[in-house]
């Protein structure tokens, strides 16, 4: 099986194998990543499931829990918000007080009519980039480089 | 007690008291500026008062604007009428303008385009900063 790696920092890490057939290896492989993958566990109607990082959109505050978004789903997590911080890479970004964004997943940004900047994520879900943290922000999306 | 109301008061309570220190700046100001100036204990006392409200009205008030299920123009209408109002009301209770018809025309006319003034210049330069940070997402 030919193996290649590409050193791309701007790029979403994923590994993509093409193969005739399931064997050992690629099932080995499989199994090395998912135990590799930084998991939440996150709870919806009393089930715990385990979500990976690549599919949460953002981690938010309402009403002192923690939720999790993903494509289409909301999951609690019982955790604190400042615990979630310190486990995500570079594709995570405080946008706000209460809010924890994937930059890979947000669709675009627009001007609010309140004097705040609008986020829209892929999933159709909609925060705020405080003040505070937009310098932040710009920078992780690369505007300062 | 929904989100957005305890917002409204966490804002609010967080900016309510600079508006007693605008007004202190203000006095101390006019103080050096005129000659022979004064104030009663119930004036300054009035306007420590309604300043500290303005600053939390206008600071709460900016939640209207987030709360999703507003329309646009709810939300700015809410906005600027919670605005206007207090603002109207501390100015005719500390009598910083007379309660004339006149007057309150002129008064509303220049609070209206100001409003809009800096609303347009707040929402057009935070629209040409998404332009810029979609470029960068795309």
């Amino acid at each position: 099986m030919k193996l290649e790696i590409f050193i791309d920092k701007e790029k979403t890490e994923q590994v993509l194998i093409y193969a005739h057939k399931k064997t050992p290896l690629i099932e080995a492989i499989e199994q090395l990543i998912n135990e590799n993958q930084e998991i939440f566990l996150g709870i919806k109607d009393r089930e715990t499931v385990r979500l990976n990082i690549s599919e949460i959109y953002c981690f938010t505050v309402e009403e002192n829990k923690i939720y999790a978004y993903t494509k289409s789903e909301k999951y609690q997590l019982k955790t604190r918000l400042y615990k979630v911080e310190e486990r995500l890479g570079e594709d995570f970004v405080k946008i706000n007080q209460s809010c924890i964004a994937n930059i890979r997943k947000i669709e675009r940004f627009d001007a609010n009519y309140a004097g705040t900047l609008k986020v829209i994520f892929k999933n159709g879900h909609t925060d705020y980039v405080s003040r505070r943290n937009l310098r932040k922000v710009k920078e992780r999306i690369g505007l300062y480089e | 007690m929904n989100k957005y109301m305890k917002s409204f008061l966490h804002r609010g309570l967080i900016f309510a008291g600079f508006g007693p220190i605008v007004v202190a700046i203000i006095y101390m100001i006019l103080e050096k500026s005129i000659p022979d100036f004064s104030l009663s204990g119930t004036q300054i006392f009035l306007a420590v008062i309604s300043t500290y409200i303005l600053a939390f009205l206008q600071a709460g008030a900016s939640v209207f604007n987030q709360i999703e299920n507003w329309s646009v123009a709810k939300s700015l209408f809410c906005h600027f009428i919670t605005i206007y109002s207090a603002y109207t009301l501390c100015y005719l209770l500390n009598n910083w303008i007379p309660f004339k018809p006149q007057i309150l025309i002129i008064f509303t006319l220049i609070f209206a385009v100001l409003y809009f003034i800096i609303w347009a210049m707040v929402y057009f330069s935070i629209k040409a900063a998404s332009k810029k940070m979609n470029k960068k997402l795309s």
